[in-house]
């Protein structure tokens, strides 16, 4: 979880990623922000997030995007 | 049957008391015998491609599912006697069978696409290389059938659905007339909203209980719709048009003025139409997607196309720009640049080269003509430039002591955009890339003879129009801004009674009255219905 919220910090640092729930619904992150992260993610992670995985409820909140990265860690 | 008309107005009507009438269980079949009599005045001709995309889609999205359920039946079954890799490697070649099934229905339906909006271009350019090339003049006949209704519209609208089966997004619609309502729902199939089927879904098939409000609230947007085109966009259609086509005896300030205008009529006609779509589907209880959030205030291209016909871009977003930043060749090229110390460039791979696809394609979505296509790059430009001269600009307000939130900056950034996507639209008001241009030329020119005194003089629009206009655009903006703080409607319908008559009657009055229904203008059609 540090390790994602690095990650999301070095796109916008400005914003709280214990709380915030809506860092697409809110337009907090645009597609480049979105894509930004995801290729650190798979670097990081050493994952594949692939097109089916790119909605908004995926990547709305740290917690979130943790829970991607552990399903498609184990699979 | 356009929704500028007394017809489309007694259609609605009696399909607003059938839909309230009939119990709750079969309004959808109201609504669907309603889009067929609609899309049937269209000419009963284009029947069969909007019966294609139903049915292949239909049939496809049931065979992606039959197939998956297949191969999840058989790991279930198999239990421990398959390995994890073999699991893995089972489900993967029935992706790929899925997969095959998508791409055919893709490519049968925006192949029909193609077919019908690029024909037409594509023997022109046959016939004008025969002549050319060999002098034959025994020219291939332009098909003569026109662009079916809203065939744009509802095909990225029915294949977003089939892409979303294919991810598992939410099941498939069983039944299939369901389904065709889907698809052929009448008040978006002009001119969109391009909805989402897990959007639109449950508000075509959970019907609401009557309730007058939302009738009154509907018909406030619809005549608010009605506002836009009639008083705004169609007062500056003939103006622009008239303009444009003098360009060369109007250049410098008039021209100018036409090229801000045509923005005003584009928002007001799109936006208007929409808003008629909108509201005639909330009396009806179904809420559209939202496809404007005033564009005009956005304070860089890449917002501004946020805020601008949002449903098409979200589209782009989630079907083409998402998939192909992470399709592993482009993110294997990426990354190899990466490792050849380039790593900013390698970084920006995954999303520069997807978003060129975007609007490439989103230029063709607008037109066949190479116009469209050049207009698209521009703003791929635009935007990139926009992203990557950021931080310099950060650094300029730095200097300057100016903060982002200044009230300064947000006007001239606004500014700037609307500046910008402006002159970007002459690609859309000339005639081809070089008018374009020459248009763009001349609006340096004919500064020496401009007459500041009898400015009026020269101005290629009548002095009632220009009032009109003028205070409706001011009007129109005000709106807007209010809606800054949430729904103007809501508001109204909080004050006494009284005034809200008021609010309507002028409405209706500014309408009838200060609508334009002069001659020579087809005041029905919508410039986006052409799309």
């Amino acid at each position: 979880m540090d390790r994602i919220i690095e990650i999301l910090k070095s796109v916008h640092p400005e914003v709280d990623y214990e709380t915030e729930t809506g860092l697409i619904d809110k337009r907090i992150f645009d597609s480049f922000d979105v894509v930004t992260v995801v290729g650190e993610l798979m670097d990081e992670f050493d994952i594949e997030i692939t097109a089916e995985h790119m909605v908004p409820e995926n990547f709305n909140s740290a917690k979130a995007i943790a829970e991607l990265v552990e399903n498609l860690e184990e699979e | 049957m356009s929704f500028i008309s007394v017809d489309f107005a007694l259609f609605v009507t009696v399909a607003l008391i059938l839909y309230y009438v009939f119990p709750k269980d079969y309004r959808w079949v109201i609504l669907l015998i309603a889009s067929y009599v609609f899309y049937g005045q269209s000419g009963t001709d284009n029947f069969i491609y909007i019966a294609v995309t139903t049915v292949s889609a239909y049939a496809a999205a049931a065979l992606i599912e039959q197939m998956r359920g297949r191969a999840e039946a058989y790991i279930r079954d198999a239990g421990k006697s398959l390995s994890k890799d073999d699991k893995k490697a089972y489900k993967q070649s029935a992706k790929k069978k899925q997969k095959i099934v998508l791409v055919l229905a893709l490519l049968l339906n925006f192949g029909i696409l193609a077919y019908v909006k690029y024909a037409n271009l594509a023997i022109a350019h046959i016939n004008l290389f025969r002549l050319t090339h060999f002098g034959s003049t025994d020219f291939i006949p332009f098909r003569s059938v026109l662009l079916p209704l809203g065939i744009s519209f509802y095909t990225f609208q029915t294949m977003g659905y089939l892409i979303d089966i294919y991810y598992s997004k939410y099941g498939r619609e069983r039944n299939f007339l369901k389904f065709a309502l889907y698809v052929s729902f009448f008040p978006q199939i002009v001119q969109g909203p391009i909805s989402r089927f897990g959007q639109l879904a449950p508000e075509l098939f959970s019907p609401k209980d009557f309730d007058f409000s939302r009738i009154r609230s509907g018909f406030y947007r619809i005549m608010w719709g009605l506002f836009k085109k009639l008083v705004i966009a169609d007062r500056l259609a003939g103006f622009v048009s008239g303009t444009m086509a003098q360009k060369e005896t109007y250049r410098g300030f008039y021209l100018i003025l036409a090229i801000f205008a045509y923005s005003m009529q584009i928002y007001g006609d799109f936006s208007g139409g929409i808003d008629v779509a909108a509201g005639v589907a909330e009396m009806f209880g179904i809420k559209l997607a939202e496809n404007f959030e005033r564009p005009f205030f956005s304070k860089s291209i890449s917002e501004y196309w946020q805020r601008w016909h949002i449903t098409l871009g979200t589209w782009f977003k989630d079907y083409i720009f998402y998939p192909l930043s992470v399709n592993k060749t482009v993110l294997r090229i990426g990354k190899s640049v990466r490792e050849h110390k380039m790593p900013a460039l390698g970084k920006r791979i995954p999303i520069y080269v997807p978003m060129l696809f975007v609007w490439a394609l989103t230029g063709m979505w607008h037109g066949s003509e190479m116009r469209f296509v050049v207009w698209g790059l521009f703003n791929y430009v635009f935007i990139v430039l926009g992203t990557e001269l950021a931080p310099l600009s950060e650094k300029i307000c730095r200097i300057l002591y100016l903060k982002e939130d200044d009230v300064i900056m947000k006007i001239y950034r606004a500014g700037k955009t609307f500046w910008l996507m402006s002159f970007l639209r002459l690609f859309d008001i000339s005639a081809d890339v070089g008018d374009a241009f020459t248009a763009f030329r001349y609006v340096f020119s004919g500064w020496g003879t401009f007459d500041i005194v009898n400015i009026y003089e020269n101005l290629n629009l009548p002095m009632e129009d220009l009032i009109v206009a003028a205070i409706a655009i001011i009007i129109m903006f005000a709106v807007d801004m209010a809606a800054r703080k949430g729904s103007v409607r809501l508001r109204i319908f909080s004050l006494p009674v009284p005034v809200q008559w008021v609010f309507l009657s002028l409405l209706i009055v500014a309408v009838s009255v200060f609508g334009y229904y002069g001659p020579g203008y087809d005041a029905a059609s919508f410039i986006y219905g052409a799309f």
